[in-house]
């Protein structure tokens, strides 16, 4: 008698668990479904359509795909190559240094230099502005007549109108805004890392740059790994930089595959939103498959 | 325990007012009774000139008062298919493009005026600029009223004119001779002849100096043609003689500098000109010919349309057009944007005559010299020419890939076109 009583007691008392545990996840839950399952879902069924956002989306199959990978002689077939391999070049270059750049900024910070507080925040405020006030900021460095660059280095060079110029000043542009958010996680990390390892490896007279390789980046490869696969997905999406400081120019060469999505939803002509949610899908696809590998080869052995 | 059920009532809360905000956002574009919800993409210095004649007219006590919803043109445009096809929320009275109005209409997105216009006998083809009401009627039924035209021209420096091209601009038509024999003998000083700006109005402007047009059929491009390489190719050869601006060059810069005589741009650029040391003027675009009859000055413009609703009432469409009369005659504050009202009323007033941009409408010649491109794909020209405009005149491109490509990616947008099949 007593024994069933109590079973109820605590069968209700795992219920109303269940539902408090729901409810605290549920805001997250919510926002998740809205702005990102929803979205996706739709987005790849409108894939799988020809719509011009007025008329009901008609049902194409697979043609928009076949379109994009095999139909050599179509616009939308060459946009996505340019688009795509753009875009991974971008990668390349810029992941790299958004990696390696706040890194050093932490690991000198980490010192605690004179007025170190003043610098981090220096370091930091980039990230807090919006792309297109930075690129109206450094499209001023980069002008040819008037900018510091030229003036300073006593050149012509039309930064954003030629090659290699223009992925360099990209690139410069991203990293300089995207310094703060992996250098605030690489202070954190380091703050972390106990004094002692470092007095030992001083005992066994080693020398700064041992300690860096031996001690420090192997006690915070976590942080590296996940700043790696975040940043990698962040750049994946440039848009805001290739699109007002270059224009995708010159002659496509900075045209990345998002300017071409966007243009061909939301362009000024007659919407291809098909088209452009197959390239999404695409972009997205790739960017699962890039960030899987980077994963195997990163993750801490244990 | 305690704890517990007050976290659990605040997670709801949340939960709760998550779902109420998003209620909220959708509706808040819906209009009262008594008001015209108006939607317009002015949100740039415009829009306050917009705001100041929506707040007089409102002063006016009208029947039914005007709400002013400006939105960011791209967010805007994004808009009107899904509140449209909705059916709830869509406003009153919109703010569009000329070069839309055909794409919205093939659709049946758009209510035409003709019953209307009857008992507004003053809003007619008589007291407007044609090039601007013409476009808005579409297969017999008028399904626009024009606010304004705004067309490209070449602002210029008045003292650099005077010291390089004295004469020139005599008959207010600058032509690329001109402009090139200027340009020539300014080199020496460092001085720039003219600067190479949005490509799409300058080459649409000399594509159609050369014979040229967008379409034939309205449906086809035609843009693979001699006049399409002929305006490309006078850009570059200008460029390459050094007359022009270089690449990578801030025109507007180099103009408020003094280094620059002829600077083509549209006349809603004027109020970044207020800072210049120097007396400006504005004039015709660079022309191939002297003679005003052959002139063309790209335009576009603002056009008043109203979107499918069935929950517009009569009372309110009345209410629309009190305030479309009502500007038909009370446009100064929009001509002072730097804009040109496209009603001819404003003509009478001579605080407008003093305006620079008031030399596109003075006489109905110069207004014929006006010319909207409102092919229904002028996007996708657009589109092209914005990104491979540059390059060919900067010598990155070949004119033959320019138009060819021009040709096919426009052609193959316009196969994606559902409404065509």
């Amino acid at each position: 008698m007593i024994t069933s009583m109590e079973k109820t007691k605590t069968a209700k008392k795992s219920t109303t668990k269940e539902w408090s545990a729901w409810l605290f996840v549920a805001p997250h839950l919510i926002i998740f479904a809205i702005f990102f399952l929803i979205p996706v879902v739709f987005g790849i069924y409108i894939s799988f359509t020809d719509w011009d956002l007025f008329n009901a989306p008609t049902f194409v199959g697979l043609d928009n795909y076949k379109e994009l990978f095999f139909n050599v002689d179509s616009t939308f077939y060459t946009q996505l190559r340019t688009g795509l391999t753009n875009t991974f070049i971008f990668v390349l270059c810029a992941v790299p240094f958004c990696i390696i750049v706040p890194l050093l900024l932490a690991a000198a910070l980490n010192t605690k230099p004179f007025l170190s507080k003043v610098f981090q925040s220096i370091f930091y405020m980039p990230s807090l502005f919006a792309i297109s006030a930075i690129v109206i900021i450094w499209t001023l460095v980069f002008n040819v007549n008037y900018g510091p660059i030229n003036s300073i280095f006593n050149t012509s060079t039309p930064w954003t109108g030629t090659q290699p110029y223009a992925w360099i000043a990209l690139v410069v542009v991203t990293v300089w805004w995207t310094i703060g958010g992996n250098m605030i996680i690489y202070q954190a990390a380091l703050n972390g890392i106990p004094k002692d390892y470092y007095e030992a490896a001083d005992i066994d007279g080693a020398t700064a740059v041992q300690k860096f390789f031996k001690i420090t980046l192997p006690s915070i490869r976590g942080q590296i790994l996940y700043t790696v696969v975040m940043t990698t997905i962040a750049q994946f999406n440039v848009y805001g930089q290739p699109l007002m400081l270059t224009g995708g120019g010159p002659n496509n060469s900075t045209r990345v595959l998002l300017m071409y999505i966007q243009q061909n939803a939301f362009g000024s002509g007659q919407s291809i939103a098909g088209i452009a949610s197959a390239m999404a899908v695409i972009l997205g696809v790739c960017i699962m498959i890039v960030s899987a590998i980077q994963f195997k080869f990163l993750r801490v052995k244990r | 325990m305690k704890a517990n059920k007050m976290a659990k009532w605040l997670m709801m809360g949340v939960c709760a007012g998550l779902l109420v905000g998003c209620g909220n956002s959708s509706s808040s574009s819906g209009s009262s009774k008594n008001e015209i919800t108006f939607w317009n993409p002015f949100t740039g210095a415009d829009g306050s000139n917009m705001v100041a004649m929506i707040d007089a007219y409102n002063k006016t006590d009208p029947e039914y008062k005007i709400k002013n919803v400006s939105l960011k043109e791209g967010d805007m445009y994004a808009k009107i298919p899904t509140v449209v096809n909705s059916g709830k929320n869509i406003p009153d009275l919109t703010i569009v493009h000329a070069e839309r109005i055909k794409q919205y209409n093939d659709n049946g997105m758009l209510e035409s005026y003709d019953d209307l216009l009857g008992d507004y006998e003053n809003i007619n083809a008589d007291n407007y600029v044609a090039e601007a009401w013409n476009l808005g009627e579409l297969d017999g039924s008028r399904y626009s009223v024009p606010l304004d035209i705004h067309s490209w021209g070449t602002y210029y420096n008045k003292d650099l004119v005077e010291k390089y091209a004295p004469g020139a601009l005599d008959d207010n038509i600058l032509t690329f001779d001109e402009i090139k024999a200027a340009g020539e003998k300014a080199a020496a000083d460092d001085v720039r002849g003219m600067a190479v700006t949005w490509v799409k109005p300058n080459f649409l402007s000399l594509m159609k100096q050369y014979g040229g047009a967008l379409t034939e059929d309205g449906t086809e491009p035609t843009l693979d043609t001699q006049a399409s390489k002929d305006a490309i190719g006078l850009w570059k050869e200008m460029y390459d003689e050094g007359v022009t601006t270089k690449d990578g060059e801030d025109p507007t810069q180099l103009f408020l500098a003094g280094k620059l005589i002829f600077f083509p741009e549209g006349i809603w650029l004027q109020n970044n000109l207020k800072d210049a040391e120097f007396e400006w003027g504005l004039t015709n675009s660079p022309q191939l010919s002297d003679d005003l009859n052959e002139t063309v000055n790209w335009a576009s413009s603002h056009q008043f349309v109203r979107f499918n609703s069935e929950e517009r009432t009569d009372e309110k469409e009345k209410g629309i057009m009190d305030f479309l009369e009502w500007l038909r005659t009370n446009s100064l504050e929009w001509a002072k944007a730097g804009q040109n009202p496209a009603t001819l009323d404003i003509l009478n007033d001579e605080e407008y005559q003093e305006m620079p941009q008031s030399i596109f409408i003075s006489t109905p010649e110069q207004q014929a010299t006006l010319s909207i491109f409102d092919y229904k794909y002028n996007g996708y020209v657009a589109e092209y020419l914005d990104a491979h405009g540059f390059d060919t005149i900067f010598g990155k491109q070949e004119i033959d890939d320019f138009t060819s490509g021009m040709q096919k990616e426009v052609a193959d947008k316009i196969a994606k076109d559902s409404s065509n099949k």
